[in-house]
């Protein structure tokens, strides 16, 4: 069983995203785990991965491979976790590209980096309207909320979401990022974190979270 | 003496038979995969004629005829005029044109010395300082006015750059219908009316598409309208290699066209013979840090390759440039000779654009007079050199003879004046012990000093009050409340 859990590991550091959920499927079958399978298998693998893009030895296409392939053994072990356990994360992040901005790439990189820092991340998309956010963050109980604008036009759309999240919940945190938006423009509008790009967001998240 | 950067000499990345290929991978690309449109002006404008449409998707196929008949339809020679006409900038294929860069959100304060968001007058300041520099010819508004309105930023951004400088001015904007009748609206009141704006269009729009493969609904009816209303466009790719497009630059080269093929197709459907420019700035991803790598040697390469498919289509091409150096020196130097140097070697038309850092998003007012310094020394580099009775200079030779000079000639002379020798303004070629006397100034620096005086010094004359009513008049009515009410900011 701990060889299924290694295998799990070892096949998220070698990228193996299309053949690691049949790996998954074993693994259930062989009577593993699945919260073990997730936090000792895929989650220590993900990290593994995550520290040497820190360190430079690896590249982000590896990284964001290693995400997939995480990814698509979550898609079989998760929905096997017993009722009312939840695997342990760093946190739950809401995240997506806010209303008439369809910018996707740079969302996608914090979405992953956040993954592979542990955090459990629920990606709404591109062009997503405020109503929506709002709707999400209540359903999936997120800690974070993280929006993205990459145009002047459209940043405005994150404060007009900011302020009724804020109502609604004194607990969940914002934060803000994308290519004009600025630390004290997220301050303004009243965002709890800033990144100004996809590895710093991770430290903003783990900051909103501890 | 022309406006613009003459140019002689012109390198070559791709054959003719690479260029053919590029051309019908892209045809392939657009009758195979598609493009997504998201307009639905446009998507009926495709399926009316002849284009395979997926309502659902919103995925277009076109087929290859009618891009070949956008590409007869579109207009080679284009002139963006200037408020005055000296600065008129006539897209020959001939002269390179340098614009500045566009719509950042950051500025670092020239006084304090303080990152913070831009205003207004960094619009102001900067448009007077690209009016004074000689070789940035087309002006964009550097940054945004984040201290006014959000609804009307980009109307201010505009009204700061109308009232000072007096060259063309390209904005990137217009991304929704509304913003596009008040930029219009706004270039017309600064040609003096329409038939004016038509005849000399003082201003222009920059469209970006979105990679891989995308249309905004916003931007392309806000195209269509500005098609239609006389507004010269350029379209924009900028697949970012490995990211958004396929790592190899030629492959993303093939994802852009796509994109700007297509757009052309449905600008010259809706207003046949409208004016577009060919746009393309394909920087990498860089893959350790996830910035956008502008100003690497593969940007530069990109601009100059999407320069030379342009050219093979008879069009014009506006390619990008920029750096992501967090403060002038060094670096930015660096990147910005490397993104400059490589596509205006090319020979690319308008070359956006400089004085922005962090890839496109803070200025520096100093940069922008470092950066005007980096085009001069290209310029030089691009002129061409040739063998003719006066270069020769066979009867200087003779006369001086051996073993003298040349110093007293008047050939000599006749050729410093007429640019044979790059005259610096920042680099500084002083011996040590001057150099040392006089405060040991770097590059930076100097270019500092530059500044300051350039904003002591230069002015430009503001809008007639008449002209500048109008204006107000166009912005007062563009505002209105953001969804869901105000933001704080307002």
């Amino acid at each position: 069983m701990a060889d299924a859990v290694a295998r799990l590991k070892e096949a998220v550091m070698n990228y193996e995203m299309e053949t690691i959920a049949d790996l998954a499927k074993q693994a259930l079958k062989d009577g593993v785990d699945p919260l073990v399978a997730i936090e000792k298998g895929l989650a220590e693998g993900i990290k593994t991965v995550g520290e040497k893009f820190g360190r430079g030895e690896i590249f982000l296409p590896e990284l964001v491979m290693g995400a997939e392939a995480m990814k698509a053994a979550l898609a079989v072990l998760e929905p096997a976790v017993p009722k009312g356990k939840h695997r342990s994360t760093a946190g739950k992040v809401l995240i997506g590209t806010v209303q008439d901005d369809i910018h996707e790439i740079g969302k996608n990189l914090v979405s992953t980096m956040l993954a592979s820092n542990g955090f459990e991340v629920v990606d709404l998309g591109v062009n997503v309207s405020g109503s929506d956010f709002l709707k999400k963050a209540d359903e999936q109980k997120a800690n974070i909320v993280a929006m993205s604008a990459l145009m002047t036009t459209t940043m405005p759309r994150m404060a007009e979401v900011i302020t009724p999240l804020k109502k609604k919940s004194k607990a969940v945190k914002v934060m803000v990022g994308g290519a004009p938006v600025t630390d004290t423009y997220a301050k303004e509008i009243g965002a709890d974190g800033y990144s100004g790009d996809a590895s710093s967001a991770v430290e903003v998240a783990k900051r909103l979270v501890r | 003496m022309a406006y613009g950067i003459k140019r002689g000499v012109r390198f070559q990345i791709l054959s003719e038979s690479d260029l053919d290929r590029i051309h019908w991978g892209t045809l392939h690309v657009l009758e195979k995969v598609g493009v997504q449109v998201d307009s639905v002006a446009c998507r009926k404008l495709l399926k009316d004629n002849g284009c395979d449409v997926d309502e659902k998707t919103r995925i277009v196929r076109v087929p290859s005829h009618l891009v070949e008949w956008a590409l007869e339809k579109k207009k080679s020679s284009i002139t963006l005029a200037g408020r005055n006409p000296k600065y008129d900038a006539k897209l020959d294929l001939n002269h390179s044109y340098m614009t500045a860069n566009g719509n950042g959100a950051v500025a670092v304060d020239f006084e304090t010395g303080k990152r913070r968001p831009s205003m207004k007058k960094d619009v102001v300041n900067s448009s007077r300082i690209i009016d004074y520099l000689q070789n940035v010819h087309i002006h964009w508004p550097m940054v945004s006015s984040t201290d006014q309105h959000p609804s009307t930023m980009h109307l201010h951004d505009l009204d700061a750059s109308m009232n000072n400088t007096e060259k063309h001015i390209m904005y990137e904007t217009g991304v929704t219908i509304s913003d596009a009748k008040s930029l219009t609206e706004m270039g017309y009141i600064a040609a003096g009316g329409e038939k004016e704006f038509r005849q000399r269009p003082v201003q222009s729009c920059l469209q970006c598409t979105y990679a891989p493969l995308q249309h905004d609904a916003g931007v392309m009816d806000a195209s269509l309208y500005f098609a239609e209303m006389g507004v010269p466009l350029v379209f924009f790719g900028m697949p970012q290699p490995g990211a958004t497009g396929p790592a190899t630059l030629v492959g993303s080269l093939v994802v852009g066209n796509a994109e700007v093929l297509s757009a052309l197709t449905m600008t010259q459907l809706h207003a046949p013979g409208a004016a577009v420019i060919y746009g393309m700035g394909n920087a990498p991803l860089d893959m350790r840090t996830t910035i956008r790598a502008g100003g690497s040697p593969e940007h530069a390469l990109s601009s100059a390759m999407a320069t030379e498919l342009a050219h093979h289509y008879g069009m014009p091409s506006c390619v990008g440039v920029s750096a992501t150096a967090k403060q002038p020196g060094d670096q930015a130097i660096l990147e910005y000779y490397t993104g400059c140097a490589g596509p205006l070697l090319a020979g690319a038309d308008l070359m956006c654009g400089i004085g922005l850092l962090e890839d496109s998003s803070c200025l520096f007012y100093e940069q922008i007079v470092i950066d005007n310094e980096i085009v001069g020394v290209i310029s030089r580099l691009i002129r061409g050199e040739w063998a003719d009775d006066v270069t020769l200079a066979l009867d200087v030779i003779e006369k001086v003879g051996v073993g003298k000079n040349y110093l007293a000639q008047k050939h000599t002379v006749q050729h410093l004046r007429s640019g044979d020798h790059f005259m610096p303004e920042l680099i500084d070629r002083r011996s040590f012990d001057s150099w040392s006397a006089d405060g040991s100034k770097s590059l930076v620096d100097k270019a500092r000093d530059k500044t300051k005086w350039i904003l002591a010094n230069h002015k430009v004359p503001a809008l007639d009050s008449d002209t500048q009513a109008k204006v107000n008049a166009v912005i007062e009515k563009a505002k209105k409340p953001m969804w869901g009410g105000e933001t704080k900011r307002a």
